[in-house]
């Protein structure tokens, strides 16, 4: 293709000093007192007190209330408020945000996976779980005989 | 579309043209991103076994029966208190490590070299009190691998392991419910365990790199990139404690 003109470069770029290709997006900058790098910190403070306070709930609810409520509602809550908290420290902390559109997609596709290995496993848990329950060889077992002495 | 707007201010290559990165990032950064994706898929794959096991579990303990207790509290009855503070600590550490790839960011050696300090000291206290729980759990509860298989065993031994609402089933099957302490007790220290394990060579990248920086290895380099590879290793189990805190102690 076009790229044999610039060869030498590539040549450079991709066996020499890889700090040519080191994130063009984070690595230009120069005075720490300047208002985008106080304005970079206040963001990662903020985000640190999101985190703890979603913790915080979490451990609330686990501790007071999660009991009170329906197990289903109470684990859907748990699950949605763990997956905000990974998102931030992703986003921000792990500065997945600030790459570009089609590194970021290259990371989060194959984690689409996990959706069809926990509904895939877990439905196969509670499948062995009613199979076990409803088998006439559970109800004669010798766990059973023990159980009762 | 969006290609016709870039080639106004210049003629650019085009993105996967070669000539460079079309993900604009270094092959470094870009390969401990794509190490941390296999390693999600190896915890995910511990925790998605433990969710299976347990959804085949006609019974399983009740984390706040199994962790209420707090060191050096007398008073054995403060549920998740303890692993809160685990969580604090890690998250805290997270922070100043995202302060330390801040500032290398810009060149500032002497805050990189102080936050890169506080991430370790946040790193060896979380790793204190996962030991302290690990024994706590050891010896106080009798759990380890392989614990709870002697069909022998007293009720009294796990009962207390189990909410309010299973006792019943508990007195009623006592080997079933045995045979899921002994599964619980497996699954907890092989997952925190290997997240123990990552926190530890976490410790040591961070000592190294601290070490590195101190001596102004990423000074002449021109760039602390290594500190931002550290970093989101450092996140990134960061990250795992947050399932594994939502699948063992919250759900």
């Amino acid at each position: 293709m076009s790229a044999h003109t610039q060869q030498d470069n590539i040549q450079y770029l991709y066996e020499g000093d890889q700090s040519k290709l080191y994130s063009g997006v984070l690595s230009h900058h120069s005075d720490v007192n300047s208002d985008e790098s106080k304005g970079q910190v206040k963001l990662i403070w903020k985000i640190f007190w999101f985190l703890l306070v979603i913790t915080l709930i979490e451990v609330v609810m686990g501790m007071k209330f999660s009991h009170l409520m329906p197990r289903g509602i109470a684990n859907f809550l748990f699950l949605v408020l763990t997956l905000v908290k990974a998102g931030y420290i992703v986003k921000v902390f792990m500065h997945l945000g600030d790459e570009v559109k089609g590194f970021i997609t290259t990371v989060l596709i194959p984690l689409v996976l996990f959706v069809w290995f926990i509904i895939a496993f877990l439905a196969d848990g509670s499948f062995w779980l009613r199979m076990n329950d409803e088998s006439p060889a559970r109800h004669n077992s010798a766990i059973h005989q023990v159980t009762h002495e | 579309m969006s290609q016709t707007t870039v080639v106004t201010t210049a003629p650019e290559p085009k993105l996967w043209a070669g000539g460079r990165s079309p993900f604009n990032v270094s092959y470094g950064k870009m390969m401990i991103w794509f190490f941390l994706l296999s390693d999600a898929l190896t915890f995910g794959a511990l925790l998605i076994a433990y969710g299976t096991t347990r959804f085949f579990s006609s019974v399983w303990p009740d984390a706040n029966e199994v962790f209420k207790s707090f060191p050096f509290m007398g008073e054995h009855n403060l549920p998740l208190v303890f692993v809160s503070l685990m969580t604090f600590i890690l998250i805290m550490s997270s922070v100043t490590m995202v302060l330390a790839v801040h500032a290398g960011h810009y060149g500032d050696k002497k805050n990189v070299a102080k936050w890169l300090l506080w991430t370790i000291i946040g790193g060896i206290c979380f790793l204190s009190c996962q030991a302290w729980e690990w024994t706590h759990l050891h010896g106080e509860c009798n759990g380890l691998w392989g614990s709870f298989t002697d069909i022998n065993t007293p009720v009294s031994q796990f009962r207390h392991f189990f909410g309010e609402h299973s006792l019943s089933y508990v007195d009623a099957h006592p080997l079933v419910a045995m045979q899921s302490t002994h599964n619980f007790f497996n699954y907890f220290f092989t997952i925190t365990g290997f997240h123990g394990g990552h926190v530890t060579s976490g410790v040591i990248f961070n000592i190294l790199i601290l070490v590195n920086t101190v001596n102004g290895v990423y000074e002449r380099k021109g760039h602390y990139e290594m500190v931002e590879k550290i970093g989101l290793y450092w996140h990134f189990v960061d990250l795992v404690w947050v399932f594994v805190f939502t699948c063992f102690y919250l759900l």
